[in-house]
Formats: structure tokens, sequence, C-alpha cells
């Protein structure tokens, strides 16, 4: 139960943020905090053509279509190391945005995740410096201190301790291939702080064309050709099941056979001999005839007292209420109110008709 | 012609061959094996149709108590017969095993017993046996209905007879065979006996006493050889069911109670039902005993549908005892089938008989009446306290034209009529 209340959020969660392409985080169509239209249009404005294709194969043909730079934002991990070798290959310079360690391992490049840049409590830790051969990175200076560390041939942005190793911009041995282990400083929130625009134009800006590629779940490579399961079961099973269908008919007919005509049964009539009573309180009830259901409670809590007090039962009430006040020594006036009092709502009539057999219980003898 | 299960456990078998040799060859091999062997079991199975069957039935069972359906089962054929009977008894007839198995050489008979346990005091038919025969294999059988009409009455359990023997008693304190000697304890003249102290001086006969020498006194005994009538309504109102019995059958316990009672007495009974006109009549003055009589008589009694026609009852009354008797009236008090019915009948019958109207209260009602708890719980006190403002009313009226009313409980009202009847024995008002 649990499981399935978790699988249904877990999947809505899944449509709700899948659906909304432009509230994706580093889209460059989003213009909140965590999107990056401000790198996309900065550099459109450069003149460099950002594309944005929507699958594997449109990424795979405009890579191959002339020179240009990919940069591959896959936060879910949609895509398997080979297919990322792939575009990487098409690609003249691939920008990485924090593959996982998964998705390296097909790249060529001894490039590897080292694991997230250590949380800085204090905050007064300098930010990361290049302090790498990289000229692009150079040329950035410093940046944010976010995201994972990645080792590899070429270290840039290590961490400030130096513990635990590798840089937050790491590239292969000639360049091509950079892994950005920090995407964040693209967001439109913290592209304006240190060296962060620098080092997006410098990444992104260096090809005529930007091929900025989100892959989504359909781009999820299948394992290999599906098998129809049916070619797995052994050759006689058809005939099986067609044998026990007709075994199920028979069953049907052995079962289905009565032991003769079925018996009757005259039932009787069966009346409730109370009902009536039931029924004509449901009436009292629907019309709100409270008068008349305390006029009648009242009768038969003085017809009960003038039997219990040897009067005789035609006698009007206040001759039954002085002879209760005889008997129980309450004044007259306290007896009256209590018999004689008209409830007019529900609310009256309950504690009233309770305090009716009360008054009963004290003055007939036990 | 009938399956049973082994043609279908066969018919599993027949997976095996499937399996081991796939093909339709094999399929249909094996569905042409079932089909040969089941018509071959049905040829060598003995006709079910040459079976004679001849039902014992007990006359009545009370209900409550269990009885035996026996059945003998006599096979006319040459060959063995495998059979499986079942009798079609209602639900209500509580059959425990109506469906047994039996094995008849040829040309014998074998007796089976259904044991009955009935749930529902009435007339319970049994119309059908249904016999199956299986052949030699057990295959497949062959199955008919066979006509075998059989009745059983299932009698009123009389619970309230636990009461007879205290009431027998009490009756006996009135008589003279008793050592306690009231005076007025019956009015006839019994017998002159010896004066022994603790006897009542009033009751000395001072004219026997002067013509012998020792005190005489004079004993006497309840009036005997008077007429009781029940008449128990089985109209409509009978239905309503009050503590989970319909009140005919609170009223067929008191009656039978009373009954047996009054005969004890002395008394003369006769007994009849009625609605709009006569349902059962049994008179003490027939030979036989009278218990068994008034049951088989109150065993098929079912509450009808109609309004009782209570203007035909004092001829009725009249045409079962055309003297002054004590007439008994099983009825409810439900006011407005009592003003329109009973009351106006009831000078007809108080001018010449002593009347005494019996009826059910309902626990219920009082306990109705007594819940105050919530708005619609008063509400239902209130309509309680209106039928038993009623019913007060309606027995008022009914001592207004002379007639006794006995009101009381289920469980109360057979002891509560006994002990009306003993009164007004003891009264000398019979």
């Amino acid at each position: 139960m649990v499981g399935a209340v978790v699988l249904a959020l877990t999947v809505l969660i899944t449509l709700l943020s899948g659906t909304g392409e432009e509230g994706a985080p580093l889209s460059p169509e989003n213009p909140g905090p965590e999107g990056a239209r401000g790198v996309a249009q900065v550099l459109a404005d450069e003149g460099v053509d950002v594309e944005r294709p929507g699958s594997f194969d449109e990424a795979l043909a405009l890579l191959d279509a002339g020179p240009a730079t990919l940069f591959l934002n896959d936060a879910r991990q949609y895509l398997s190391a080979t297919q990322i070798a792939t575009l990487t290959t098409a690609a003249d310079r691939s920008v990485l945005a924090g593959p996982g360690a998964r998705q390296l391992t097909a790249l060529g490049e001894d490039i590897d995740l080292v694991g997230p840049l250590p949380f800085d409590p204090g905050g007064d830790t300098p930010p990361p410096e290049a302090a790498c051969a990289d000229p692009r990175a150079s040329a950035a200076g410093t940046i944010t201190a976010t995201g994972s560390l990645y080792s590899g041939p070429v270290e840039c942005f290590p961490s400030a301790t130096g513990d635990p190793p590798g840089g937050l911009y790491v590239t292969g041995a000639d360049g091509s291939v950079g892994v950005l282990g920090a995407p964040g400083v693209l967001a439109n929130r913290s592209i304006t702080a240190e060296g962060n625009a620098a080092l997006a134009l410098q990444l992104l800006g260096s090809s005529p064309a930007l091929v900025w590629f989100e892959p989504t779940g359909a781009d999820v490579a299948s394992v290999g050709e599906g098998i129809d399961p049916l070619t797995l079961l052994p050759p006689w099973v058809d005939l099986l099941l067609a044998w026990l269908l007709v075994c199920a008919v028979l069953a049907m007919l052995w079962r289905g056979r009565r032991m003769g005509p079925l018996a009757t049964e005259p039932l009787p009539v069966l009346v409730r001999a109370a009902e009536t009573a039931e029924g004509r309180a449901r009436l009292y009830q629907d019309a709100r005839s409270v008068e008349h259901a305390a006029a009648t409670l009242r009768s038969g809590t003085l017809t009960r007292l003038a039997r219990s007090l040897r009067v005789d039962h035609s006698a009007p009430a206040s001759e039954i209420i002085d002879a209760a006040a005889r008997r129980s020594g309450y004044p007259r006036e306290e007896l009256e109110r209590r018999l004689l009092h008209r409830p007019t709502t529900n609310r009256e009539l309950v504690p009233w008709s309770q305090g009716l057999l009360d008054l009963e219980k004290e003055i007939t003898p036990p | 012609m009938v399956i049973t299960g082994r043609l279908v456990l066969l018919a599993l078998l027949g997976v095996v061959p499937v399996i081991v040799y796939p093909g339709s060859t094999s399929i249909l091999l094996w569905a042409l094996l079932l089909i040969v062997l089941a018509a071959l079991d049905v040829a060598l199975a003995a006709s079910p149709r040459r079976i004679g069957i001849t039902r014992t039935l007990p006359d009545g069972v009370r209900l409550g108590e269990e009885c035996d359906s026996a059945l003998v089962l006599r096979n006319h054929t040459a060959r063995r017969m495998r059979a499986t009977f079942r009798e079609t008894w209602q639900p209500s007839a509580g059959a425990r095993d109506p469906e047994q198995r039996v094995a008849l050489p040829r040309g014998e008979a074998r007796r089976r017993t259904v044991r009955l346990r009935p749930v529902r005091r009435g007339i319970l038919r049994v119309d059908t046996v249904t016999v199956r025969s299986a052949g030699p294999l057990g295959l497949a059988a062959r199955q008919i209905t066979v006509p075998a009409p059989g009745v059983l009455r299932v009698l009123p359990p009389f619970h309230s007879r636990r009461h007879l023997p205290s009431k027998l008693r009490k009756l006996r304190e009135l008589d003279g065979r008793s050592a306690v000697q009231l005076r007025g304890a019956g009015t006839e003249f019994d017998s002159l006996r010896d004066y022994v102290r603790g006897d009542d001086v009033r009751s000395i006969d001072w004219r026997a006493t002067a013509r012998r020498r020792g005190t005489v006194v004079r004993t006497w005994r309840p009036e005997r050889d008077r007429r009781v009538v029940v008449v128990l309504d089985t109209s409509r109102t009978s239905a309503g069911r009050i503590l989970d019995e319909p009140r005919l059958d609170t009223g067929i316990e008191a009656a039978l109670l009373l009954s047996v009672l009054a005969e004890r007495g002395g008394d003369k009974v006769h007994f009849l039902a009625f609605d709009r006109r006569l349902r059962a009549r049994v008179d003490s003055s027939a030979r036989g005993n009278l218990l068994s009589a008034l049951v088989t008589a109150m065993a098929p009694l079912e509450p009808e549908l109609i309004e009782a026609d209570w203007s035909r009852v004092p001829a009725q009354v009249r045409s079962a005892s055309p003297h002054r008797s004590l007439v008994v009236l099983l009825t409810s008090l439900d006011s407005g089938s009592v003003e329109e019915g009973l009351l106006p009948a009831l000078p007809g019958l108080t001018e010449r008989h002593v009347v005494v109207v019996a009826s059910v209260r309902d626990p219920r009602l009082e306990d109705l009446r007594a819940d105050r708890s919530t708005a619609s719980a008063t509400f239902r006190a209130a309509a309680a306290e209106r039928a038993l403002l009623d019913r007060a009313a309606v027995a008022r009226q009914l001592r207004l034209l002379g007639a006794e009313v006995v009101d009381a409980v289920p469980a109360e009202l057979p002891p509560r009529l006994a002990d009306t009847y003993i009164r007004l024995k003891a009264a000398g008002r019979l």
C-alpha cells in the first residue's frame, strides 16, 4: 500500500517535472533562478547558433551537420556510456554537465567521478581557482564552489583544501571533452558570480553552433531486440491448454448437475409486532409533533402515577398531582412544573421526558 | 446421464499423453477413450427406473425433536445397483443427510433413514426421491427422479407443559381429594365425612351430626362438566412476531395448557381456530386423547392475511357449546382491529358466557418506552407509550363489557391464563 503510494507519487512528480520543460533546471528557455536562459541568450547575441534537439538522433544529426559544441545536460542520466561516447565523437567539443560515473566509462578518456565537493559550513573558504593548464579555465579565474569533483588528465578548480582530490572542471588529454562538475555555475542565479560567466562563454561559445541537448526518457537505449515469449514455450503448451479447457467443461458438467429438483420452502409472513410503534415514532419525528409526543408521554406517566397512588385513572391531572405531592413531599408547584411543562423543541423534549421517568421512579414505591 | 468426478480425473490424466506425444492425435484418442468408457459405464449401470421406493414417516413430530424418514429401496433389476439417492425435503425440515449412498445387490432391498429435525411448525411435504445409479467403473451414472410423496406434521412444541404439574396441584387443592378443605372452594355439594380437627366449623352439617354420634362436616367440590371454549384468532394480527415468535404460536401454547388443564379438571373443552371461517375444531367429547387431537389440529395453522370476522364468532361458539361456558378468546389487543371487530361482537358472548380475552403483550414496547436518550428515542418512547395507552384503553373497554382480560408477555401468557381459569373455577363462575 505504502509502496503503491510512493510509486504513484514518484510517477506523478516525474511526469510533472518532465512535462514542464521550461521549468527544468539549466534549460535554455527557463528564465527562473535555476534556468540557464541568460547564458543561452548571451551566446545567441554573440552569434552562436543555439540548437535544442528533442531526441538523441536529432542531436547526432545536428552534430554531424557541421562544427558544433555539444552541451549535454543529462541530470537524470538517461543516456548510456556508449550513447555519450557516440555524441562526443560526433561533436567538435563536448561539455558534459555533471555526468554519472557509469556514463563516463566509454569515453576513452581517463575521467572519473570522485564525489561531491565537501560542504563548507563557514563560507569563508575562497572560491576555487583554475590552477590548471586549460586556457579556458584559466581565463575564468575563479568559479562558485558547488557540484561534484571529477578526476582526469587535466583537473581545474580543485577544492581549496585539496582533499578530496580532483577538480570541478576536468578535460581529456586533448581538451575536446570537458566534464563540468559544477553545472550550477550556468544557472541564472549564479552566472554573474565570480568567473562563472567567463567560464560559461569560454566553454560553450567556441564554435559557431551550440547543441544544447537535454535527453528525455525516450532516449533511453533499449537493451536488445524483444523476444516473443510464446516462442520460449514448449510445443505442447497449446494442446495442453486446449485439453485443460475440455477438462474444465467436463468438471462443470460434473458439478453442475443437480441431484434432483429444487425443494420449495413456503416462507411464513414475518411482521414484527412493534413495527407499528416504530412507524408511528418516525411519523411524529418527521412531522416534528413535539407537543403530541409530550402529551402522550405525560398521560402515560400520569396513568402510571394514578395507579401507584391509588387514584382513579379518570381523575383530572390536578388530583393526581395532589396525591403525588402528598406521597413524595415535593411542593405542588414543582410537580406541576415538571409534569405540565409543554416542551416545544426536540432539545427541550429529551431532558423533560427523562425528568418524567425520574419522577415516576421517585414517587412509585419500588 | 450424469458424469462423475472420476471421469474428470481420468480426463485430467490425459495431460500425460498430451505432453509426452504432442499432437492432436493424442487428444483425439484420449477423448475417444473417455467417450467409450463413459458410454460403456452408462450401458452397464442398473436402470434406476426399476427401483422400488417405500417411505415410512411418523405421523407427527414435535417441533424441536428429531425423527427419521425411513426409505426402503428395492432393486428389481438383474444387476447390482450402486445408487446415490436424495430426498427433496424443504430446508426447514432440517434433514441432516438427505443425500446418501446405498449398494443394492440384485433383487435385494436396503433400508436407509434420513434424520430430520424440523425448525418450523406446520406440514412438511416431500414429493420426490432422486436416484442416481452409477456404472461399475463409476465414471458415469443414470439419474431419474421418482415421485414418492410423503407428509410430515410438525406439531407445536407445547413448551408450556412444564407449568402443568403446578397448575394441576392448584386445581386439586380446590377438589375434595386434597387435605385442605376450604369452605367456598367450589359450590357443588360433594359428600359428608367425619369432622377432623382443623375443619371449618361453619361446614358442620348439624342435621347429619344429630343423626350420628360423631360430628359430620359437608365437603364441596368445584363444579365439574362445565364447558370451556377456546377460540384462537388466526387472522392477520396473529402474524405479528413478538420476541421472534408469532402471536399465533404463543396462542397455541396458551390454548394447549388451558385445554389440558381444563380436561383434567373435569371440564369439556372445545377448541376453535377462526378468522373469517373455521380453520380447525377439536372437541374433548370426541374419542381419543385430547392433547394429540389438539396438536394435530393445530399443526397446520398459519396466520391468514385477512381481517377476523368477530360477528360470526358467537354463532360458532353456540354451535360448539349451546350452554353457558367459559369462552377464551386468544387474540391481540391492537386498538384498531379490536374496536372494529371484537368490541361490537362481545356483548353477544358476554350475555350468555363468561368471556376471557387473552393477548400477548410485547415486552419491546416497555423497553422502547423507557429509552429516552436521544430525540428519536424519545419519539419512539412516545409512540410506545401511545400503543400501551391504547391497549390499556381497549382492555378497560373489554372489562366494561364484562370480559376478563389477560395481557402478558409471551412466556407468561400460558400460566397466567391457566391461573385465570383456576380462579374462575374456584369462584364458581363457570
